[in-house]
C-alpha cells in the first residue's frame, strides 16, 4: 500500500473525477462571455480605433475602450502597498506601454462571438521605440537602495567583502544570465463576475482573495463588504495568480452594466503578455576563499528587470548570504526597467535564478581549490545567520547533504570531468546544490465549529493550488482531535469566511496551521476538556448542552504587531521574516543530480535526482513529496528548457504558447527520490513547520549545469543549456 | 472591415456518457465550450485552446482527443465520453482514478481529468509495456506542477491490472 493510499490528498477524489470547481468552472443563469483585444505594438500610443465590426457581430453586447477614472480608479501596485499585479490599468488612457496591453473588452452571447468581435477590433496606433532587455540602450538601470529606500531592501553588507576579496588566496569572478520564464500554470487567467444586488461575487483562481476583493472595491469605489471572492481551487498560481489582475475590474463594470453575470477566459497567448512573470536577471558572483574552499568573502552583485511603471523589488542576496558561513558578504543590487508588464514573482521567484549563479560559482571554486564539492560545502555550513549573527531556528542543511550524497551514491563519483562513461557511449555527469528559502509567516484567523454530529468545521485563511494546504490543515485538526479525516471540513479561499490573506512565498502552511493549532487548543477550552488527547467530538459538544460550539483565534508571525491583522484585513502584504527577534529562519535543501549526456547528439538526459529537505515537521507526508517532486520538474525545465524570448520586432514575447514555451513533458522526467529531515522548528510556532514549496526548486538549475560540467568540463553559465551549447 | 458573418446554426446530436444530447450548434464552437458552457460538464478543463496542454481530452468513439480543436459539430452522430462519466453512477471510481490517488499523481488537479482520459486511451491503446512508453504517450498531457512519476505509476499500475 501506497503512503497515498493510506492517507491521501483529502481533495484528490474530487480533482479525479472533475467535481472540483476552479473559478471559471461556473456558468450561472444568463452568463456572458467576455473576451480582450490587444494592444500589437510595443509601445506607444493608441490614435483611432474602430470597432464598429466589432459591435456588428451577431450576439455582441458591449464593446468597451476606454473606462472614465471616475469609474474605475486605477489600482496601486501590490508592492507598493496595494493590492494589484502592477499599477497600469488598461482601457483608461490611450497609452500603450508594452505590446498584449488591452485595448478592448468586447461582451457577447457566446464565447464564439466574442472571441470574433475581439478579432475585429482595429486600432491604428502611433509607435515608440521600447527596450526589452537587460542590455537595451533605453533600459534604465536603478540602483535599487536609491529607487526603493526601505530598510528591507537596503543591499546587504557585513563586514569589508571588496577588501576581503582583495585579499583572498583563491578567488572565483564569474557572470551568469538567467532568461524570463513564464509561470504558465495549466488554469488560465480568468473569472466570472456576478453581481447580486449591491453585492459582486468573483469567482476567480487566485492566490489573494483578500486583495481582489479590497482591490476591485477601492477600484469601483464600493464597500469591500459588498465583494466576495470565491476561490476554493486554483489550477496553479506559482506567484502569478498573486494579486488583482488587470482584467478584474473592467469585467466587473461590464457585467454591472449589462446585468448578466459575465465569463472572462484570457487566452493563453494573451496570458505571457498580460500575466507577470519572472524577469530576466545578470548575476555577478565574486567568491573569496582560502586553500582549502573555505569561504572569506562574496560579492554578489544582481541586475534585475522591472517595468517602466512598476518597481519589482529584487531580493536574490536574502538567501544566498545565508548559504553559507561568509564573514564578509556584500550584495549591490540594481533594477532595469524595460517596456513589459510588471515581471513578478514566480516560484523561488529571486532564489532560483541566485542559487544557479551562487552555486554554480562554488562548484567553480570546489574545482579550483581540487576538493569535493560536497565536503566543500559541509566545509563552509554555519548555526549563525551571518548577516545578523543571530542563531538559525533550525538548519539542518549539512544532514541533507549528507543523507543525499548517501542515497545517491556519490562517494563513486570520480572528480575529473568527462572521466564518467555509461555503456552506451553516454557522458554521466554528477552534480550538488543546495538551496535556502525565507521561513515566513503571515497572519491568519482560524475559526473551527464543532457539531454534536462529531463534524467539525475549519475555516481560515488559505489558498489551495495544489500545494496541499486542505490536506495539511484537515490532518492537523484530524490529528489533534484524534477523528477520522472524514468528519473534517476545510473552507479556505473564500472572503466570506476569512480575510484570505495572500498565499505565497512558502508561508502558507506556517502560516494556516498555528492558527488552527490555537482555535483548537481555544475550542478544547470552551468544550472543557483537555489541552490535548483524543476527544469524542460529538460527546463533548453534546454534553455543553448545544448544536455546536465555535471557536477563533488569531495568530501573528514572531514579533509581529497586532496591526497586522488590520493589514490583512484591508487585502494588503502582512508577512513577516526571515529575520525574528532573536532567531532567523530558513528552509534547506540538498539536490543531486544525475545527467547522461547522449555522445552524438549530445541531448541532456536526466535519469535521477535525489533531494533532501528541511522544512521542519512535514505537515502532510504525500503532498509534500509531491511538492519537491514538482520543485525539481521546474528546476530541470528552467535548467533545460525554459526562456521566455523576446521579440525584438513587435515588442512583447516571441514564444507565446504552450507548443513555444516549452515545460517539461513526462517523457523529459526520470526517477525523483525525495527525502525529508521531518525535524519541527523549534522556534518558528508550535507546529514545528517552515515553508516548503519553493526551496524544493532552489538549487535544482545548478545541480544539473554543475552535473553538465562533470560530464563535460563546459561551464555553462547561461541557461538553459541546449544541444547548441554542447556540440 | 466587412461586416458580421451570419453563422447558422447546425442542428447536431451526439451521446455523451450514455445521454443523447440534441442541439443547434455555431459550427465554430468547440466540443470543449459546448461540454462545459452549454452542458455543463466542466470536468474538462481549458488550458490553452490551441491543442497544445491536453487539459481537455476526452474521448470520441473511444479514441483521445482534444476537445478544443474539434467543432462540436463534428461529433454529430458519435459518442464523447468524458471525465464526469468515468466513475460509476454509483460513485465507484475507476481503477485508474483510484491509482491516481494512490500515486498522488496530482497536485492542483487542474490537467488531471485530461491526464485520466487520456492514461484510459494509453491503457486501451497497448502502450503500458514499459515505464519509458508510457511516459511517451503521456506526453500530450502537460503538468505545470510536475506530477508526472505519479501519473505514470497510476497508469502502471491500472494498465497491468488488465483493465
Amino acid at each position: 500500500m501506497t503512503a497515498a493510499a493510506a492517507r491521501p490528498r483529502v481533495d484528490a477524489r474530487a480533482k479525479v473525477t472533475g467535481a472540483a470547481r476552479y473559478g471559471t468552472d461556473r456558468t450561472p443563469e444568463g452568463l456572458a462571455y467576455a473576451a480582450m483585444a490587444v494592444a500589437t505594438v510595443g509601445k506607444g500610443r493608441v490614435v483611432e480605433i474602430d470597432t464598429a465590426a466589432a459591435a456588428a457581430v451577431a450576439g455582441v453586447r458591449l464593446v468597451l475602450t476606454r473606462f472614465e477614472a471616475s469609474e474605475l480608479k486605477p489600482p496601486v501596485y501590490i508592492m507598493a502597498g496595494g493590492h494589484a499585479v502592477q499599477s497600469l490599468q488598461p482601457l483608461l488612457s490611450d497609452h500603450i506601454a508594452y505590446r498584449g496591453q488591452p485595448i478592448a473588452l468586447v461582451v457577447a452571447d457566446t464565447p464564439v462571438a466574442a472571441t470574433e468581435a475581439a478579432n475585429r477590433v482595429c486600432a491604428r496606433y502611433e509607435a515608440a521605440p521600447f527596450a526589452l532587455e537587460l542590455d537595451d540602450e533605453d533600459a534604465e538601470k536603478l540602483r535599487q537602495p536609491e529607487a526603493l529606500p526601505v530598510p528591507a531592501l537596503a543591499d546587504i553588507a557585513v563586514g569589508d567583502a571588496e577588501a576581503v576579496f582583495a585579499g583572498s588566496e583563491v578567488r572565483v569572478d564569474e557572470v551568469y544570465d538567467h532568461p524570463k520564464q513564464a509561470a504558465t500554470p495549466m488554469e488560465l487567467l480568468g473569472c466570472v463576475v456576478e453581481w447580486r444586488g449591491d453585492t459582486v461575487v468573483v469567482h476567480e483562481g487566485t492566490q489573494n482573495a483578500g486583495a481582489l476583493r479590497n482591490g476591485l472595491a477601492l477600484q469601483l469605489g464600493i464597500d469591500p463588504a459588498d465583494v466576495e471572492v470565491i476561490s476554493p481551487y486554483l489550477g496553479g498560481g506559482f506567484g502569478q495568480k498573486n494579486s488583482l489582475q488587470p482584467h478584474l475590474g473592467p469585467v466587473a463594470l461590464a457585467a454591472r452594466r449589462l446585468g448578466r453575470p459575465v465569463k472572462f477566459v484570457m487566452t493563453r497567448p494573451q496570458t505571457f503578455h498580460q500575466g507577470s512573470f519572472r524577469p530576466a536577471s545578470r548575476h555577478r558572483v565574486r567568491l573569496g576563499a582560502d586553500g582549502n574552499g573555505r569561504l572569506t568573502a562574496a560579492i554578489y552583485e544582481v541586475d534585475q528587470e522591472t517595468s517602466r511603471h512598476d518597481l519589482f523589488p529584487a531580493m536574490y542576496t536574502e538567501a544566498m548570504s545565508r548559504l553559507y558561513g561568509v564573514p564578509n558578504f556584500s550584495g549591490p543590487t540594481r533594477l532595469v526597467r524595460v517596456d513589459t508588464q510588471t515581471p513578478g514573482y514566480m516560484r523561488a521567484p529571486f532564489e532560483s535564478p541566485a542559487s544557479f549563479a551562487f552555486e554554480s560559482a562554488v562548484d567553480e571554486l570546489a574545482y579550483a581549490v581540487g576538493r569535493d564539492p560536497v565536503a566543500l560545502r559541509l566545509a563552509n555550513d554555519t548555526g549563525t545567520d551571518p548577516i545578523t549573527g543571530q542563531p538559525f531556528s533550525s538548519r539542518h542543511v549539512a544532514e541533507c547533504l549528507r543523507r543525499g550524497a548517501e542515497r545517491f551514491g556519490w562517494a563513486a563519483r570520480d572528480p575529473a570531468p568527462g572521466s564518467m562513461r555509461a555503456d552506451d557511449g553516454s557522458l554521466i555527469g554528477w552534480g550538488v546544490a543546495i538551496g535556502a528559502y525565507p521561513a515566513c509567516v503571515a497572519p491568519a484567523i482560524a475559526h473551527v465549529r464543532a457539531g454534536a454530529d462529531g463534524r467539525v468545521v475549519v475555516a481560515v485563511d488559505g489558498h489551495e493550488m495544489g500545494q496541499g494546504i486542505r490536506s495539511a490543515i484537515t490532518f492537523l485538526v484530524a490529528d489533534d482531535l484524534g477523528i477520522a479525516v472524514d468528519r473534517v471540513t476545510v473552507d479556505i479561499g473564500d472572503t466570506r469566511v476569512a480575510p484570505q490573506h495572500l498565499t505565497a512565498g512558502s508561508w502558507g502552511t506556517a502560516s494556516a496551521l498555528p492558527a488552527v493549532h490555537a482555535a483548537l487548543r481555544e475550542l478544547r477550552a470552551r468544550l472543557g476538556v483537555a489541552e490535548t488527547g483524543m476527544l469524542d467530538v460529538g460527546a463533548a459538544v453534546a454534553a455543553a448542552g448545544q448544536p455546536t460550539v465555535e471557536a477563533e483565534a488569531a495568530t501573528l508571525g514572531p514579533g509581529q504587531p497586532p496591526e497586522m491583522l488590520d493589514r490583512s484585513r484591508a487585502g494588503k502584504v502582512a508577512f513577516t521574516g526571515p529575520v525574528y527577534p532573536g532567531f532567523t529562519s530558513f528552509s534547506f535543501v540538498a539536490h543531486f543530480v544525475e545527467v547522461r549526456i547522449e555522445a552524438t547528439t549530445r541531448r541532456v538526459r536526466v535519469p535521477r535526482v535525489v533531494s533532501v529537505v528541511d522544512c521542519g515537521r512535514v505537515a502532510s507526508a504525500v503532498t509534500a513529496a509531491s511538492q519537491v517532486r514538482g520543485g525539481v520538474v521546474w528546476g530541470l525545465g528552467a535548467a533545460l528548457r525554459e526562456a521566455s524570448e523576446p521579440e525584438r520586432r513587435y515588442g512583447g514575447f516571441f514564444n507565446a504558447t504552450m507548443e513555444e514555451y516549452v515545460i517539461s513533458v513526462n517523457a523529459d522526467i526520470g526517477e525523483i527520490e525525495v527525502d525529508f529531515i521531518d525535524e519541527p522548528d523549534p522556534l518558528l510556532n508550535p507546529v514545528g513547520v517552515k515553508g516548503l514549496g519553493e526551496v524544493a526548486l532552489v538549487g535544482v538549475v545548478p545541480a544539473v549545469t554543475n552535473a553538465v560540467f562533470h560530464a563535460t568540463g563546459q561551464r555553462l553559465r547561461r541557461v538553459p543549456i541546449t544541444i547548441a551549447d554542447l556540440l | 472591415m466587412g461586416g458580421a458573418t451570419i453563422v447558422p446554426a447546425v442542428e447536431t446530436s451526439f451521446t455523451v456518457n450514455g445521454q443523447t444530447v440534441h442541439m443547434a450548434l455555431d459550427p465554430r464552437e468547440s466540443l470543449l465550450d459546448v461540454l462545459r458552457e452549454r452542458l455543463g460538464l466542466t470536468g474538462t478543463k481549458k488550458g490553452c485552446d490551441q491543442g497544445q496542454c491536453g487539459a481537455c481530452t476526452v474521448h470520441l468513439d473511444g479514441r483521445r482527443i482534444v476537445a478544443c480543436l474539434m467543432p462540436a459539430v463534428q461529433a454529430n452522430g458519435r459518442a464523447v465520453a468524458t471525465i464526469e462519466g468515468v466513475a460509476s453512477p454509483d460513485g465507484v471510481l475507476h481503477p485508474l482514478q483510484e491509482a491516481f490517488i494512490e500515486h498522488d499523481a496530482l497536485q492542483c488537479g487542474y490537467c488531471t481529468p485530461g491526464q485520466v482520459m487520456s492514461g484510459l486511451a494509453c491503457i486501451a491503446e497497448g502502450h503500458v509495456g514499459s515505464d519509458a512508453e508510457i511516459r511517451e504517450y503521456m506526453s500530450g498531457n502537460l503538468c505545470r506542477c510536475g506530477a508526472y512519476a505519479g501519473i505514470v505509476a497510476a497508469v502502471r499500475q491500472a494498465g497491468r491490472s488488465g483493465i
